[in-house]
């Protein structure tokens, strides 16, 4: 029995957005990477770096955040693994905000020079990291429109249905039953409330029966329900690609 | 109410006295992509065939009114649109209704090249002054993009600025007080203005209402007033109906807690807004 490649859940993901060959393939797996591990909380990449590489997320989840001048922490998005953490860093040369590891986490460090020669070379893998970043912009979009103008109830149930079905199609939990790592000043920070707000808001949703959460463990108890809490439309996560 | 914006509907009825919109002075209706190369040679070095090509690609000119939709979410555009002058917005609708913007575009935009690999639009562009609009039918970029490397790592670089926008739009929306991201959404307008070429003298006329400010900031138009009034009092911007002048750039810009980097822009930090 053939061993799976350590990339295989990235070529297995970006199938679904452009077809692959088997060259393609090839390509991926021969990419040049270094693996590395990092903590709880460890910074992956730091506003203001010069950045050489890109990061492909192996195992954990990690999440990138900015910090206001007075210390405040806006997190901009969560990703989990099979997911680039910093893509653009492929074309733009300056970090513009941190990554963190978000429990323990392990990456595959791509050189920048082989993942633009790997997009030169195939235009389909050119694609499919294209349709990534686009993806990305997709959700920062959504995620504007979630801290601008929904409550805070939406904004917790609104996360809470993207990660689980961004979990749930890269066959990552099933039956309703997630890996959730975030703490809840983590979920605070992400959806611009305070701590003891997102608290008194998971309350509500585990009161309502939407969810349970507890030892890093989401699950989903009425999906329906929660969707439509949390106003959710999966549109904009363009699965349908 | 004095000093209160009255809205799109004034430069609709107004269009005597109008000044006019930054850019329009550039505006070639033989060149319409004149603008969108400018700014992908702000980023990328383009060889002068690439930039031919891009000049050569066939468009057809549209002229909006401001409040019409260039594009609805759900729709499955046919084409790419491009900014040639006016100004623009992305927006979201909530199931409660309230509207939230997520960008302005400046001419010169691409305004959808997303829809071109991503097929259903995500949001809807909304037309804010008079704009002049090229549409570019997808294929021939597409086909453009696939024949042309350089051409098509430049518009990447586009869209992944445009990407570092968005997401230090999430962090003004979640984190900034009322105050800092007004002044935020001010400094960022005039500082890609700038980048584009389109900054008239120490100032710009704002193409939005103070309800639209509010949509983008995630406020009311009341609180947007009392932030503007606060701003002026406090000498940090004058300003008269829209326009808007820099009274103190960097008191703005530390009220706004702006810094350039986000914008991915050539060359170092401090250019010639830093004068004024």
């Amino acid at each position: 029995m053939s061993e799976v490649h350590f990339l295989e859940p990235l070529a297995r993901r970006w199938a679904k957005r452009t077809a692959l060959s088997a060259e393609d393939r090839a390509a991926i797996y021969a990419l040049p990477v270094t693996r590395k591990s990092f903590g709880k909380d460890a910074y992956m990449v730091r506003e203001g770096q010069q950045t050489t590489e890109c990061s492909l997320l192996l195992r954990g989840f990690a999440y990138r955040q900015k910090l206001l001048s007075d210390g405040d922490r806006q997190i901009i998005s969560i990703h989990i693994p099979s997911e680039f953490i910093d893509l653009q860093n492929g074309i733009l040369g300056t970090a513009d905000h941190n990554v963190q590891s978000l429990n323990h986490s392990e990456i595959a460090a791509v050189p920048r020079s082989a993942l633009m020669e790997l997009a030169d070379k195939r235009p389909a893998l050119r694609m499919a990291m294209w349709i990534d970043t686009l993806v990305d912009s997709s959700i920062f979009r959504e995620w504007v429109v979630n801290v601008g103008r929904r409550d805070s109830r939406t904004r917790i149930a609104h996360l809470l249905c993207e990660l689980a079905l961004r979990l749930e199609r890269t066959g990552q939990g099933r039956d309703g039953i997630f890996d959730f790592p975030l703490t809840q000043e983590q979920l605070a920070d992400a959806t611009g409330l305070t701590a003891v707000h997102t608290n008194r808001t998971l309350q509500s949703l585990r009161r309502d029966n939407l969810i349970q959460l507890s030892n890093g463990i989401l699950r989903v108890l009425d999906w329906e329900k929660l969707r439509e809490v949390g106003d959710f439309d999966e549109l904009y996560l363009h699965q349908q690609i | 109410m004095p000093g209160r914006y009255t809205g799109y509907r004034r430069l609709r009825d107004d269009k005597r006295s109008r000044p006019a919109a930054p850019g329009s002075n550039s505006i070639s209706t033989d060149q319409p992509l004149n603008l969108l190369l400018r700014d992908l040679l702000s980023h990328s070095a383009l060889s002068e065939d690439d930039r031919q090509a891009v000049r050569d690609l066939p468009t057809r000119l549209r002229k909006l009114d401001p409040g019409s939709y260039l594009i609805r979410e759900g729709d499955v555009p046919t084409h790419c649109s491009v900014l040639v002058s006016g100004f623009a917005i992305r927006l979201k609708v909530t199931g409660e209704g309230s509207r939230q913007i997520m960008a302005v575009c400046i001419p010169g935009d691409a305004i959808d090249f997303q829809n071109l690999f991503l097929g259903i639009s995500d949001h809807a562009i909304q037309i804010l002054t008079r704009s002049v609009i090229a549409d570019i039918p997808r294929e021939q970029l597409q086909k453009l993009l696939v024949n042309r490397p350089a051409i098509s790592a430049a518009v990447i670089h586009s869209t992944l600025i445009e990407a570092s926008i968005l997401r230090e739009w999430v962090v003004n929306v979640g984190r900034r007080d009322a105050r800092s991201r007004i002044a935020h959404v001010l400094c960022e307008f005039a500082v890609r203005l700038e980048a584009r070429g389109l900054a008239p003298h120490g100032g710009f006329e704002l193409p939005m209402t103070q309800e639209q400010l509010g949509d983008a900031t995630g406020l009311t138009p009341i609180h947007v007033n009392r932030v503007l009034r606060g701003l002026q009092a406090d000498g940090l911007i004058n300003r008269q109906r829209r326009n808007i002048q820099f009274a103190d750039w960097r008191a703005l810009q530390e009220t706004a807690d702006f810094t350039r980097r986000y914008l991915h822009l050539p060359g170092e930090d401090e250019i010639l807004l830093a004068a004024s």
